[in-house]
Parts: structure tokens; sequence; C-alpha cells
């Protein structure tokens, strides 16, 4: 009997000490000297890198950029770590829950938030006072959170959507290339003609609107110390009911209601839908995929607002060897590096001395020279809109949210006091 | 003779049990202890005592959840517990060829559940192949809205399930029926009865033990549904998510940086507490049988 006790009392005490571990809190280092040691140190030593989805297609180009560092700084030894497309928040989740992040890691700016709020990462404004001078207020502001004082991330590379039109699509439908939609309503009308001529077979419109298409109707989605969702209100509700009566008429196929961005790019690869959305380099993507479709795509800026997607380079504030880290993060983000980067593919440099580079802001004649130029001259005037704060719960919700207003299933007033009551919810969780 | 010390069995029972309590024991106390808190992945979370249990009483989700994963077990409980059997009483005749039948039955279980969910997605789309064919043969003059369809989209994640799982159950059965005693059969046969009463009164008594097991397997698994209906709404949960199994709200709930591990928790629990509701009622109805 006493031997069953003391088996049980074991278990019960290594239970107690990993309950310690399942709801711990995270290391936090003192900001300051951290910063201050990545201000002043001798960049030497080993660091690691880890970046997303970058090999096997751009090995090459990152092998140069770190040996060009090791160049620089002779004796530093540089451990590049490369994730695989799928999975990658996970993995940094991992990473960061068992304190073991490389010392500069690539973080988009919703995945930087969370680390930034649990005090993980370094401010690198601190470490590094030059960073909003020499890089774009965008890619800058995209790493400084409400309620967060700090600039978590350098920001890396740019991207934004331009519309993509199948212009045979378009034309066999009585539609003209040259005189694109530019509002909802202009949008609309047009499905209406392509419907009626196509006989229902091929659809303009082919995706649901989101949380963008209400910021550009007008709507703020949240209050400004991000503690509350505020996307319920009339204007948006206004904007639904337009999706459901199209969706009514037949102006969208029935997919929208479950399907996710994919299945509206599915659908204009397939050559039944002939607008979608997409970065700089999708009609290059696209030439692998459909090379008969590629050729016959036109691109235009999207309507209102154009989204701005930032990647950008993380420092934990645990880095063991932080002088290095900051040099290697600044490296790989210099205007050179990042000239080089995007000459190999439609991303944009996040340097303002890129701005002036004529490769980006001159077409070479070709439909997807065209995009790129497109696609840069939108960067001017991009803004982040997803905030931050929408996590997978929340975006998931707000997309059935959405497709309950837009099937007609829950008016549109319903469908976003409930979508906002329920991501309020997760957000004071 | 040797003499044997009182810790030798905990010595060799140690790595299983300590295997055990890691991978087994660890995470269901786990999962109780943060049931009870509003902890995230990265650390963190305070006690927040019945809180979430609360929760689950007002999540519109979750009703609609539980009544998808209600219907998926009732309508696959009887489906897979009878067809297999029916299956395996055709194969398991000696008769040449019968081996081709059989692996091609079972051929559907070595597939991976997301590839096979991916391949119907395709065939029920609304420009699928079903689709395609109904509309061919003028059945229907638009497509029939098999994914997009609160009701149909749950029962096209049956039909897959069911098609899945046949083979499977029809292998547990085979092996259930060759230890039928074959004496039963003639000694029934001499006595004239017809072959569906020597299947009711022998064949089915001599299988149920396995049609219970089966049927509990059957239970837990339906009710815990996930790739099927995750795969075939492209893991939005249907129209208006209400094609959510209460698996899928735990997934919802506990990915990412911001998983509220607490709220996943009660949900889990919720579900382990309603997954022993089945397996009871079906282990008491086998007693009482037997």
């Amino acid at each position: 009997m006493r031997r069953i006790w003391a088996a049980l009392t074991t278990t019960a005490l290594t239970a107690a000490a990993l309950t310690g571990c399942g709801l711990g809190s995270g290391d936090s280092k003192n900001s300051d000297s951290v910063a201050s040691a990545a201000a002043t140190g001798e960049v030497k030593g080993k660091v690691s890198i880890q970046t997303w989805a970058l090999k096997p297609k751009f090995t090459d180009y990152m092998q140069g950029v770190i040996d060009g560092f090791k160049k620089k700084y002779p004796g530093v030894e540089v451990d590049w770590l490369d994730q695989p497309g799928e999975g990658y928040s996970d993995k940094v989740l991992s990473q960061a829950a068992a304190g073991g992040l490389p010392d500069v890691v690539n973080l988009p700016p919703d995945f930087a938030f969370p680390l930034a709020k649990k005090d993980l990462l370094l401010d690198v404004a601190k470490a590094d006072p030059k960073l909003a001078d020499e890089y774009v207020a965008g890619g800058v502001e995209a790493y400084r959170y409400t309620g967060q004082n700090g600039t978590f991330g350098y920001p890396w590379y740019l991207n934004t959507d331009v519309n993509y039109w199948n212009s045979e699509l378009l034309t066999n439908n009585g539609l003209d290339p040259k005189k694109l939609p530019a509002s909802l309503d202009d949008l609309i009308a047009q499905a209406r003609v392509m419907k009626e001529k196509s006989g229902g077979q091929t659809y303009l419109m082919s995706r649901k609107p989101g949380l963008g298409d209400l910021y550009n109707a007008g709507v703020k989605i949240m209050s400004d110390d991000g503690k509350s969702f505020t996307f319920n209100t009339p204007e948006a509700a206004a904007l639904l009911d337009k999706y459901r009566d199209a969706f009514k008429e037949g102006l969208l196929p029935k997919d929208v209601l479950t399907n996710t961005y994919v299945g509206n790019s599915k659908l204009f690869n397939a050559g039944t839908a002939a607008w979608t959305t997409g970065g700089g380099n999708f009609i290059t993507s696209l030439a692998t995929d459909n090379p008969t479709l590629a050729p016959k795509m036109t691109s235009s800026p999207t309507m209102g607002v154009p989204p701005l997607y930032v990647q950008g380079l993380s420092i934990p504030k645990t880095t063991k060897n932080p002088a290095a880290a900051v040099a290697l993060a600044r490296w790989v983000t210099s205007p050179e590096n990042q000239a080089a980067f995007s000459h190999l593919t439609s991303v944009f440099p996040s340097t303002k001395a890129s701005a002036n580079d004529p490769f980006f802001s001159k077409s070479d004649g070709s439909n997807s020279g065209d995009a790129k130029v497109v696609a840069f001259d939108s960067l001017a005037k991009a803004k982040l809109i997803q905030p931050v704060q929408v996590d997978d719960a929340m975006s998931t919700i707000i997309n059935q949210q959405i497709a309950l207003a837009i099937s007609g299933d829950a008016s549109s007033k319903q469908a976003l006091d409930s979508a906002v009551e329920q991501c309020n919810k997760l957000l004071k969780g | 003779m040797t003499h044997r010390r009182w810790f030798t069995p905990w010595l060799l029972a140690g790595p299983a049990l300590l295997w055990l309590a890691v991978f087994n024991l660890w995470p269901a106390v786990n999962t109780v202890i943060l049931s009870f808190t509003n902890a995230k992945p990265l650390g963190g979370g305070q006690f927040t005592g019945l809180e979430n249990y609360g929760r689950l009483l007002d999540d519109e989700q979750l009703a609609d959840a539980l009544l998808n994963s209600i219907v998926f077990m009732l309508v696959c409980l009887p489906l897979l517990t009878v067809l297999p059997l029916l299956l395996a009483l055709l194969v398991q005749r000696k008769i040449p060829g019968i081996t081709f039948f059989r692996t091609a039955f079972y051929t559907p279980v070595i597939a991976s559940a997301v590839v096979v969910a991916l391949i119907w997605g395709w065939v029920l789309d609304d420009r699928g192949l079903v689709n395609g064919m109904l509309q061919q043969s003028g059945l229907t003059d638009s497509p029939v809205s098999f994914l997009t369809d609160r009701w149909l989209l749950l029962f096209s994640a049956i039909a897959l399930t069911v098609w899945k799982g046949l083979g499977y159950y029809m292998v547990i059965y085979l092996s259930a029926l060759a230890n039928v005693p074959r004496e039963l059969h003639e000694a029934a046969a001499v006595d004239g009865a017809s072959p569906l009463r020597r299947f009711w009164h022998v064949t089915l008594p001599g299988v149920r033990p396995t049609m219970m097991l089966i049927s509990v397997l059957i239970s837990v698994s339906a009710l815990r549904v996930f790739s099927e209906l995750y795969v075939l709404s492209h893991g939005q949960g249907g129209p208006g998510g209400r094609d959510m199994s209460v698996v899928m709200l735990i997934q919802m709930y506990s990915r990412g940086f911001n998983g509220h591990l607490g709220y996943a928790s009660a949900l889990s629990l919720m579900l382990f507490v309603i997954t022993l509701g089945p397996m009871l009622l079906l282990m008491r109805l086998n007693r009482k049988a037997a």
C-alpha cells in the first residue's frame, strides 16, 4: 500500500511541476540592457537566423547575403534555418514557448504582436535609433502596436494586392477590359452583364467581402485603443446587403459561402471567374499553373485603399548575441540586399533608399511587368488594414458570419453584431 | 532460487508507466486544469473558475456543433454497424476472385482521410463530376449544393465516412464470422431453417460481441469527427459555420499564438463526457443481451 502511495505522490508531484510549465510566463529580460548590448557590442561569435519558405527557390540568394555578412564581419558564424511554408506559426509558437527562438526570426507583424505582448521581442528602435529614418513609415508602423512601447521588427519586404482580370472572359461576355469597374456598384453592374451573356457559366465576382472591403466602405474596424471591434456599423450592413442581393441574383457562385480566398483564385485559374486579387507577382506564378491564361491577364489597382503586406525580421530578447543579431537583421534588410531580392521576385523593398529604383517604377511592357508597376504605385497608399489583433479563430468567425449574411440566413446587422460580439469575447478572453 | 526485490516489477513496468504518465495521464490532467483558466499558448493564464463552462451554455456555435456531431453519430452508427456485416457475409465465401473484392473494399481504409476528403470535394463540387452527370442526364437543372448547403454538406461527410469505414469494419466482421461454429449453421439447416432465420438466430448472436465493439468504436469516432467536415468545408465549417463539429470548434479556439486554451479544454472535457454516454449505454445493452 505504501508503495502505491509513493507512486501516486511521485505522479502528483510531477504533474504539479508540469502544471507550472503549462501556466508559466515567458522570460522577460530587461529591454534596455539587451538594446544597449546590441548597440555597443562587438559583432562576433555565433548568430542564427530563421527565414520562412525561402528554400529551395532563394537558397543561392540567401546564402549570398549570409556570405556577404561573414565577409563584412570576419569571425562571425551564421546558422541559417529555413522553415517550410505550412505550419510556420505553429513552429514559431513552439519555439517561443520553449524559449528556443533563433537570434533573428522572420515574423510578419501579426506573428510578432503576441510575442511582443509577452515581452519576448527586442525593441529594435532602441538598439538602432536610425531605423525610422531608413525604412518606409508603413513598414515601421506595422511593428508598432497599440499598448506596447517599441518597434518590434525590421521591415523586410513588402507587397500589396492588385486586381487581375481575365481580359478574354471580359471581351467574350460583352465587357470592355479598358473600362474596368472602379467601385462595388460598377462591379455588380458588370457582373450582371457577365452572368447574362455567359448564361451563368462564368462569374465576375467570386469572393465574399472581408474586413478590407468594410474598411474601404468607411467602416472603422477596431477602437483606437485596440480593445474592441467596431465593424458592426450601418455602413458595413449596407455593404453586406449589396453582396447578399448580388448573391441572390446569382452574380456570385455558391462556393463563396464556404470558400476562402484560395477558392476565388482557383476559380480564376480555372477560367470560371474573371476577377481576382493577388500580389505583384501573381501573373508570373500563374504562368506555371495555367500558361494559356497568363498572357490574357491584365492588372489594375485595387478599388479603395490597397492592403499592405509586410514581412520583417524580429529579434528575441533572449538572444545571446544581440550585437550580431541586430547587425544581421540590418544587413539582410539593407537597401542593396533588398533590391537584389526584389529583382528576383515581385516583392518590394522596405528601405527608403530603394524607392527611386527604376526597376520597380518602369514596366518592361509585359503584363507581369505592368502588374509590378501597379503594385509598386499602390504601395505608396497601402495600409495595414487588418488589425494584428485578429487571430485565426476571429478570422473564421468573421468569415462565417459574413457568409450567413450573404446567404440571407441572417440579416447583415445580426451577422455583424454576432461577429463583433464573438470577436470581442475572444479579445478579452 | 533468487530473491525477488519489491521494486523489480516497478523497474520493469517503469518505462511504460512513465510513458503513460507523460503522454496520456498528464495531458488529461492538464486539460482539466487548463479548463479552469484563461491560459494562452505562450504561458500565463489565471484561474477563472467555472467561467469557461458557463460560456459553453451560451455558445450558439456549440449548439450547432453538438447537433452536427450527434446527427453524424446517429446516422453513421446503424450504417457502419450493419453494412460492413452484410459486406463481410458477401465476401466471406470462398469463390474465385473474391480476394479482389475484399481488397477493393478495403482500399479506401488505407487512403488518408484528408486525401479522400479532397477527392470527394472535387467530385461533389458545384462544377464536379456528380453535378456534371446529374445535369447532363437532365436529372437536375442547376448544381446540387452538396458542399454549400448545411445539411447536404453534413450528409456528404457522412457518406464519405461510411464509404471509407466499410472495409475496416468488414475485416473485423470477417474474423468474427470465422469464429461462428459451422456446426450450428448445419444443425439449423437440417432443422429446415431458412437462410434469413439462420442469419438471425445463428450468425447475429455469434457476432454480437463484435457488433457491440464496432458500435462503440463508431460512436466514439463519429462524435470526434473532424477531417471529413474540415476538408469538405475548406476549414470554414460550412455556410455560416453551421457544419462545425465539436472537434472543429476545439481546433478553432486552440490554434495560433492567441489560442484560447482554457475554453478549448472545457470543450474537450465536455466532449469526453458526451462520448462516455453512448459507450456506457452500448456496454449496458451488451450485458443485458448477453
